[in-house]
């Protein structure tokens, strides 16, 4: 039970400063928009960071900031041209899982990956779902012996994903010519650290997903919602910073404080997206040495009264390619247009991969038949039950 | 929906009484029954079985449901693929309300008109009745006792939906079949004129 009257005092505390975080938050905004009106152009943008993306890539590790990847200003904005949505497919793809627990009354986890084909075409759009249940001690326990955590879990979920995309790709290239774009809920480029041989791993085979993707003929796409992080504003006040600055300033910028989508939101009107920026992350490197390096670019499916900011995330061999990018952003638009802006092939992805409270409780039921079957009594732990009772107060 | 040589299952019953029963489904609309729909329940640990017909279908919505409802036009193609994804693919919940009109006691007795003894235990499994079942439990008209009595459900509409699914089966006699589901009205509305008229419509209209 949470005592409320004895942290009243902090309460009204982070109330104040909400308010002057907020206050502070405007003035880097208006600061923003004006160093984004004032940004030179990308090929003299790119020339500027070079001293800083040499120093950074010897010495303390690569800079983190947006690199422009698009001719001309960085301000310049595309416009949703209006092109018929015909004969072109969109696969979502999304996954979830049941986490490992020692309490519970087998240590399994289970990944569930869900997926729709939507073909602009008048045809109902076709559902499907993969699941991957792992009770195998090497599957559940690292290198440690300790039980895999929530993110190992996650870069296995991300590798089914782009493993179903590259399979569903492939299916439908068979009976399709048109552009097919493959799209993820989330980054396209690996957001995880490698650490050890299983994130390695999992990193290969992710890139190798990737790659079977455009070997099918197919284009994947990643799509972050209200994305968090400041690539473009490192940019902006890299952009502000003397040569000789580069490398001694680049940690002060002004605009931490802020992150990209709240600048978007300001900038970015309703079908618009900005020009293509890439990263000189280590992943991104690697991504690179495989052919699939990663471009980013901020798009707004929403409308004049409800803006939608996202981060369009695709291999730089797919940015280059004009009309696929002029489809896939009309696609977009129309997708986000049904539901808030954000893509239904997305959403109705993410429904398909749910695995609900009800689904879980089903299939520990189905675990517990079979181990009794075999003359094994499981039960969850003391400490398990004892949360369930206190979960049903 | 689970489709076997014999049986179509159709979902768990929800909550039930001895005059019917509610069944909680999430199948695609093509699959949904029909209103007038024969359905079978397992009662007495499975060992008899009531007999039922389909009288209220309603589906339910959800937030999904919701946020297209103000976005997506019918007969707009920029919204084709969307309204036949929510028709065909999506699970929605759907609620299947059933009224009783006989049982069996066991797999080779005679179909009993009337209340079963016993309602269906909730999560029982609900299946739509073959041929051969309706055809049984239609051989006497007084199975539309139950219906006549039950203030609760459309019967008006519900009798003639069901006498003219059962009608189909008895394709060697159709006529006879519903002359004497007829004259069974006639009698047990005797006192009720307009509305025996009304139900006699209905037939007639077909």
């Amino acid at each position: 039970m949470l005592h409320i009257e004895r942290i009243r005092e902090d309460i009204i505390s982070l109330g104040h400063h909400a308010a002057q975080d907020r206050q502070a938050r405007r003035k880097a905004l208006a600061l923003a928009q004006i160093w984004l009106d004032e940004a030179v152009e990308a090929d003299q943008l790119r020339v500027h960071l070079a001293p800083l993306l040499d120093a950074r890539h010897a010495a303390a590790g690569p800079w983190h900031g947006a690199i422009p990847c698009s001719p001309g200003k960085i301000d310049h904005h595309r416009p949703t041209e209006d092109v018929p949505l015909v004969d072109l497919v969109l696969i979502g793809v999304d996954g979830s899982q049941i986490y490992p627990d020692r309490h519970a009354l087998a240590v399994y986890y289970l990944l569930q990956v869900g997926a729709l084909t939507f073909r602009y075409d008048g045809n109902t759009p076709t559902v499907h779902t993969r699941e991957w249940l792992r009770y195998d001690e090497a599957d559940l326990y690292d290198d440690q012996g300790y039980l895999i955590d929530g993110e190992t879990l996650s870069m296995e979920r991300m590798v089914k994903e782009m493993e179903v995309l590259a399979d569903l790709v492939e299916q439908e290239r068979r009976s399709a010519a048109s552009p097919i774009f493959a799209l993820s809920d989330g980054p396209l480029l690996w957001p995880y650290l490698e650490r050890g041989t299983r994130t390695s791993t999992h990193f290969s085979t992710y890139l190798g997903a990737l790659h079977n993707v455009q070997k099918a003929g197919g284009i994947p796409v990643g799509y972050v919602d209200r994305p968090g992080g400041q690539p473009l504003l490192d940019l902006l006040w890299a952009s502000r910073l003397a040569p000789e600055e580069l490398t001694t300033r680049i940690e002060e910028n002004p605009l931490k404080t802020l992150s990209d989508d709240e600048l978007m939101l300001k900038v970015l009107a309703p079908g618009a997206w900005t020009p293509w920026y890439t990263r000189a992350t280590a992943t991104n490197r690697r991504h690179a040495e495989d052919g699939q390096e990663i471009w980013f670019c901020y798009a707004n499916l929403g409308t004049q009264h409800g803006p939608a900011i996202a981060r369009i995330e695709v291999p730089s061999w797919a940015a280059i390619q004009d009309a696929a990018i002029t489809a896939l952003q009309a696609a977009l638009r129309h997708q986000g247009s049904v539901l808030n802006g954000y893509p239904y092939v997305l959403a109705r992805a993410h429904e398909e991969a749910l695995v609900t409270t009800q689904d879980k409780t089903t299939l520990e039921q189905a675990i517990q038949r079979e181990l009794f079957s075999v003359g094994i009594l499981a039960q969850p732990s003391n400490k398990a039950r004892q949360k369930l009772l206190l979960g049903r107060k | 929906m689970i489709t076997t040589a014999q049986t179509i299952t159709i979902g768990n019953v929800l909550r039930a009484d001895i005059r019917g029963f509610v069944v909680a489904s999430r199948i695609p609309e093509p699959e949904v029954p029909t209103f007038g729909t024969f359905v079978s329940a397992p009662i007495q640990q499975g060992h008899a079985a009531v007999i039922g017909l389909v009288y209220n279908i309603s589906l339910q919505d959800d937030p999904f449901l919701r946020n297209l409802a103000v976005t997506v036009t019918p007969g707009d193609p920029r919204s084709e693929e969307i309204i036949k994804d929510q028709r065909e693919n999506r699970v929605i919940p759907v609620e299947i309300a059933v009224a009783s009109v006989g049982y069996r006691l066991n797999e080779t007795s005679a179909y009993v008109y009337g209340f079963p003894p016993q309602p269906p235990m909730v999560l029982n499994s609900i299946t739509v009745c073959d041929e051969d079942t309706i055809r049984k439990i239609t051989a006497s008209p007084d199975f539309l006792r139950t219906l006549l009595d039950n203030r609760d459900v459309p019967a008006d509409e519900l009798i003639p939906a069901a006498l003219l699914r059962a009608a189909d089966l008895h394709p060697e006699d159709r006529h006879g079949f519903l002359l004497s589901a007829g004259r069974y009205l006639a009698r047990y509305l005797g006192r009720d004129p307009v509305r025996l008229e009304r139900i006699l419509t209905r037939i007639d209209q077909d």
